[in-house]
């Protein structure tokens, strides 16, 4: 499992665990990623930055991406940042479905706060959106001089292999409302729907950011995230509270 | 047998990358593949492309790194006063050393996908521990076979002159400063003269070309145009994936590619025995 510690000077007087998002969306936000940790390092708080088995750097082929395996990665992600940073309390941080796996692994990993991105709360709903881009860019005029057949884009999602395995869990999952206190910064266009309150069951608190992010642009698919007021915003609320 | 090792290095100790390294030395070392950021994505590349060449060139034998230049992925900035061409050359030559003291290699195979071919090229104009590059979507130039290609089918064909449009329209879009590959191209005769020196210096080169870039290139027949008899010796040779992408988002397209650079290697930089990952 490959991870950066982002250390402190002195005693860090919080901790992050950052749980990246999967597929495209993890290398797309991989720099605003690391933007975050340093600010938060700035702060006096400790960061870790991880990649789940199957992703990133770590271990394993993309087709073997499977969620329980990126809860469980997540826990042993959680025991080093303890370890590194001597903190007990561990705030998780997400974004899109880094912040599902956060909430889903919150409870086994001990996390006592999450702070969430724009987080994917219906899985079912994300497969069906996930499913609808992939047929699109086998068809995109921008991306192929002719249009891809079907068998050469099944089984994936935007340049990614995906198990059957994954397609079927992702789909099963939804949030349900967290007995740990949440905050959603939420940078999605306002036709999105994101009832955040009916489905992290009314606990959520919710920053709107000024800036929206392209996430499902299929024609935005290899332009990096950069959000400058994400990493404000958590930075405000983490000097606030943390 | 081969592991994975994550490195923390460079003059600076500001560089980062990964490393497949053999856990039993070979008695000769082979060619050591080290693999450039592809514009500003992160060292594990478009759709993760990166990690699986470097861990099929692991399988066939081959120690690799992928890493991240200065500034960009995980890695820091040198503080030094340089010039980006300076840092480049600086930084691979960093990449070389750390592949060289964990695997004992001497020689060295650059690989890069658009900026990263460009940037491989910079540093194959004058390292003499490059061996070999693979450029993918490398330079070339329009010729005129190019322009024939190009525009003769859009004066009838209603969809092109439509792909055509919208192409232009969607790359103005792009110009907001968060395009990840976004480059341009030095004069054809100064790259021509430096692949002929490469050349001359026994380096072995290989460009591949997808159809993510016939905006520039559109047939096998085009890289002999650009280069003319360069293009005949036998030390250089390219290709056209012309059904692709520019990154390879999909997964038939990438097998493709990864068997045609595996091939490519095993020709011209012969392992003396494979490794199973």
């Amino acid at each position: 499992m490959f991870g950066l510690y982002h250390a402190v000077a002195g005693q860090a007087r919080a901790a992050v665990l950052l749980c990246p998002p999967l597929g495209q969306d993890m290398i797309r936000s991989h720099r605003v990623y690391r933007q975050l940790a340093d600010a938060l390092a700035l702060q006096g708080i400790a960061a870790l930055r991880f990649d789940y088995y199957g992703s990133g750097d770590s271990a394993g082929g993309s087709d073997e991406l499977d969620w329980a395996r990126c809860l469980a990665d997540t826990v042993t992600a959680a025991g080093e940042l303890r370890a590194r940073s001597g903190c007990a309390r561990l705030i998780g941080f997400g974004a899109r479905l880094g912040g599902s796996i956060a909430l889903g692994a919150a409870g086994t990993a001990r996390l006592s706060e999450l702070l969430l991105w724009d987080p994917v709360l219906d899985g079912n709903r994300h497969v069906a959106a996930l499913d609808a881009l992939q047929d699109a860019l086998r068809v995109d005029p921008m991306r192929f001089n002719a249009p891809r057949t079907r068998e050469d884009a099944a089984g994936q999602w935007l340049g990614f292999p995906i198990g059957a395995g994954l397609h079927r869990q992702l789909g099963n999952w939804r949030a349900e409302p967290s007995p740990l206190p949440v905050r959603v910064f939420d940078s999605l266009p306002p036709a999105a729907a994101h009832d955040w309150n009916t489905l992290l069951g009314g606990a959520a608190s919710v920053t709107e950011l000024p800036s929206t992010a392209s996430w499902d642009e299929l024609d935005r698919l290899e332009h990096a995230i950069l959000s400058p007021d994400l990493i404000r915003a958590v930075g405000d609320h983490l000097r606030a509270t943390a | 047998m081969t592991k994975e090792r994550a490195f923390r290095f460079g003059r600076a100790q500001h560089l980062v990358g990964v490393a497949g390294l053999p856990t039993t030395p070979a008695p000769v070392a082979p060619v050591g593949v080290i693999v450039l950021n592809a514009g500003m994505v992160h060292r594990v590349g478009p759709f993760r492309l990166h990690v699986e060449i470097t861990r099929r060139l692991n399988a066939c034998g081959y120690p690799t790194l992928r890493f991240d230049l200065s500034s960009l992925g995980d890695s820091g900035a040198s503080n030094e006063s340089q010039s980006q061409v300076q840092q480049i050359r600086a930084d691979v030559a960093d990449a070389m050393s750390l592949l060289a003291s964990h695997a004992g290699c001497t020689r060295f195979v650059l690989l890069g996908l658009c900026s990263g071919a460009q940037n491989a090229h910079t540093v194959a104009v004058d390292e003499p521990r490059v061996a070999g590059a693979i450029f993918l979507d490398g330079y070339a130039y329009r010729t005129l076979g190019f322009r024939l290609r190009h525009y003769l089918p859009r004066l009838w064909s209603a969809a092109r002159w439509h792909r055509f449009i919208s192409r232009k329209l969607q790359a103005a879009a792009n110009r907001r400063g968060d395009d990840v590959f976004a480059v341009s191209f030095p004069p054809q005769e100064q790259v021509q003269r430096e692949l002929t020196a490469m050349l001359d210096r026994g380096l072995r080169l290989h460009f591949i070309y997808s159809g993510g870039v016939t905006r520039y290139f559109n047939h096998p027949r085009q890289f002999r145009e650009c280069f003319g008899r360069l293009a005949d010796r036998p030390e250089i040779s390219a290709r056209l994936f012309a059904g692709t992408d520019h990154t390879y988002a999909l997964q038939v397209d990438r097998q493709y590619l990864l068997q045609d650079i595996a091939d490519w290697l095993q020709q011209q930089f012969p392992t003396s025995g494979e490794s199973i990952p």
